[in-house]
């Protein structure tokens, strides 16, 4: 279970971090949400939207010195401990794919959980950027 | 505290360099809702009546709406509220883009900016706290290295901002502001209040959140609309085209400006519209939460502008600074764009005064002497693209046109105001009302000036099934048409983009589902009255009446060339008659002045 991005069709609206914030954090606040998106016009044209795609090797895990991001064996993927996470951005470091960001108000890594299997952001984005894999 | 809202305004007095935070007026928010509602209210209230609008006195405010940064569809904006230098009336301008987003996000519904800098600064905003920092650097930068500069200097991609370039400092009357690099309040001349203020640049950064009572039913909700209404047939050329679509239909309908609005119709359109802008897209872009994403990120490759990147051309863009100017060039008109977006310049009015001067030089009203040596005809492009440096910098004529066409003509004078094309100094924008007639209305009640986005008759009068040469209907149509001045009214309360074409009842549900209220259909009717008419009343406190809502003497006396409209004029005792059914319609009296009956029906007094 995770999911893929293709980048190209990104339109940069949002949509997709606004919705995760809702469930994250009850409000809609793009900046404390899993997927999120980096303009760099006038630059680079292509928009490089950016959320956790599961990746095998998750160096995010090995990283993290509390051991907060462990698996979650009902859904199969490595999900963050907030109570156990202390916000030093080692996983973030160590990410590849700048799949995980700092909650800026709380101060923890913030992962994507696939919504648990029905993911908010691939059902939300207007230009299907995102999708889900099984 | 109804949901939406963020409750709090910031306050900032340039003059003593001080900010401060306030609680929203609940009760105005409830009576007027957000954007241009609010910011007409605030407006009226704290600005001192007759005030030079380039003087310390000017109030300049920026504001949001309920729906703002949320999941709602197609509702990104906000806009500036002042009074204009160009036309001296009340100004709203709209902006897409993100910043209005995070204003919420940063705590704040609106801003209200007072007295004048004594030197360069700018505003940076930020969870619940603002502060002016010095801009002495920034002064005379363009406004993309303006924008680039602030996010470097605070450390943060995601800071939005919005700036002025040269033409806003150089007080120039027709100078938008630019956010978020390729967005633009752009009608009216807010770059140069800014200027006046000594304010370069707006900056905002939050991470705050925006809360409605129920956020599980209101993302239904969005989904709801935003499958049934808003992705659908009426709305989807914004995903497909954007608006450069408009202009074969603008050419079809014979009511596209050309050769500063000789003609109805452009023999080079099919080099400029929406399939030849196809040609250079890269990809689409969208404002903060729209599912359309009109915006077209264009790039030219090769030939004498190649390396121009920009979201656009639109079709105000193509037809003002393109057909208007007989320019069929497209990446002349890209390049023109991002001039005008980087020294943060109207394009429909600097496309106008172009137009303008054009026709003045080809009559020999101005020379070679008074154009830097150009040889400023219609349709060269080399003299063209060197015009948006002359206006922003004030050199030469440029610093006649940077005044707007009105006060240019009364400048160059020779007969020229015949052929300045505007309504209370407000340039045209790209619908010619010779082949529509209800636009010639539209554009002279428009409480900014010549607007179209204000009432959009041409939507039934050529893309639909109403005679667009009777009179009849159209006063009725401006008013409380299915794009009329009420229902504008009501959806830039909440702050609704334009290109969602939607009705009062998702007005009401969006409305009702984000603040708790209770607002119904008819709740929203009245609202978009009440709105239509304070800023009536702001304008006549300037004193606006009758005699300033104007019917061009081009229109009305030069017959239209080509197309549909031929031969065409808008007659001034249909324009009359039309004025006076509007005024009747309204409850105004027959100087145009709001009724004491009317303003209490709508509580406004």
């Amino acid at each position: 279970m995770k999911l893929e991005i293709f980048p190209e069709k990104c339109t940069e609206c949002w949509l997709c971090a606004a919705i995760c914030s809702a469930r994250l954090v009850g409000k809609f606040n793009p900046s404390r949400s899993a997927v999120y998106a980096e303009s760099l016009l006038p630059e680079k044209l292509i928009m490089r939207p950016y959320v956790c795609i599961q990746c095998d090797e998750h160096p995010c895990v090995e990283s993290c010195p509390v051991e907060a991001i462990a698996e979650d064996e009902k859904l199969g993927i490595y999900v963050v401990d907030k109570e156990l996470c202390d916000g030093c951005g080692a996983c973030i470091e160590a990410c590849p794919y700048n799949g995980l960001r700092l909650d800026p108000v709380e101060n923890y890594a913030i992962k994507c959980d696939v919504c648990r299997g029905k993911p908010r952001c691939v059902e939300i984005c207007p230009e299907e950027v995102l999708k889900m894999v099984e | 505290m109804p949901g939406g809202y963020v409750g709090k305004i910031l306050r900032v007095d340039l003059s003593s360099g001080k900010t401060s935070s306030e609680d929203l007026n609940l009760k105005w928010a409830r009576l007027f809702i957000g954007g241009k509602g609010l910011g007409a209210k605030y407006l009226y209230e704290e600005a001192k009546p007759r005030a030079d609008p380039l003087s310390p006195d000017n109030v300049l405010i920026l504001m949001t709406g309920p729906l703002t940064g949320t999941t709602a569809p197609c509702a990104p904006k906000y806009a500036i509220y002042t009074k204009s230098p160009l036309t001296g009336t009340f100004l709203d301008s709209y902006m897409g883009g993100y910043l209005g987003a995070e204003l919420k996000f940063a705590g704040f519904d609106g801003v209200i900016i007072k007295g004048k800098a004594e030197k360069p600064v700018y505003l940076w905003i930020s969870d619940g706290k603002a502060e002016i920092r010095d801009a002495k650097d920034l002064w005379g930068l363009d406004i993309h290295e303006t924008d680039k500069r602030i996010r470097e200097k605070l450390g943060d991609k995601e800071v939005k901002v919005a700036a002025i370039g040269p033409a806003g400092e150089n007080l120039v009357k027709i100078a938008c502001i630019t956010v978020d690099l390729y967005r633009q309040a752009g009608r009216g001349g807010g770059g140069a209040v800014m200027g006046s203020k000594n304010l370069k640049a707006i900056a905002v950064r939050g991470h705050q959140g925006v809360s409605v009572p129920n956020i599980e039913e209101f993302i239904e909700l969005c989904k709801d609309i935003t499958k049934n209404d808003v992705v659908t047939e009426t709305n989807l050329w914004a995903k497909t085209d954007g608006t450069p679509g408009f202009l074969q239909m603008n050419q079809e309908g014979g009511v596209l400006p050309t050769k500063n609005f000789q003609m109805g119709v452009f023999e080079h359109a099919n080099e400029i519209d929406g399939d030849a802008v196809k040609k250079i897209l890269v990809r689409k872009r969208a404002c903060y939460g729209c599912p359309l994403g009109c915006g077209n990120i264009t790039q030219v490759k090769g030939g004498p502008f190649a390396g121009t990147v920009i979201e656009g051309p639109d079709y105000e863009t193509l037809a003002l600074g393109g057909s208007n100017c007989y320019i069929s060039d497209l990446e002349a008109i890209a390049k023109y764009n991002l001039l005008c977006d980087k020294l943060g310049l109207d394009t429909i009015s600097t496309g106008d005064a172009i137009a303008f001067a054009m026709e003045c030089y080809e009559k020999g009203l101005i020379t070679k002497e008074d154009t830097n040596g150009l040889e400023l005809t219609f349709g060269n492009v080399e003299a063209y693209v060197k015009m948006p440096n002359l206006i922003a910098y004030r050199k030469a004529i440029g610093d006649v046109l940077a005044e707007g066409v009105r006060r240019a003509a009364e400048k160059i004078g020779k007969g020229s105001d015949r052929f300045a094309v505007h309504v209370k100094g407000l340039e045209y924008p790209g619908y010619e009302p010779r082949g529509a007639i209800g636009m010639a209305l539209a554009y002279a009640t428009s409480d900014r000036g010549a607007c179209h986005m204000r009432a959009w008759p041409v939507d039934s009068e050529v893309f639909g099934d109403m005679d667009p040469f009777t009179t009849e209907g159209k006063a009725q149509l401006v008013i409380e048409g299915g794009i009329g001045q009420n229902l504008y009214c009501a959806k830039w309360s909440l702050v609704i983009c334009d290109f969602y074409a939607i009705g009062y009842e998702n007005i009401a549900r969006l409305a009702s589902a984000a603040t708790g209220w209770k607002l119904s259909e008819d709740d929203m009717k009245i609202i978009g009255e009440r709105i239509s008419n304070l800023v009536r009343m702001f304008n006549v406190r300037e004193g606006f009446t009758r005699k300033d809502d104007t019917l061009p003497y081009r229109i009305a006396n030069d017959p239209l060339k080509g197309g549909k409209a031929d031969g065409h004029v808008v007659k001034p005792e249909d324009f009359n008659k039309m004025l006076d059914e509007y005024y009747k319609l309204r409850g105004w009296d027959k100087e145009g002045r709001p009724t004491k009956e009317k303003l209490k029906e709508l509580n406004l007094i």
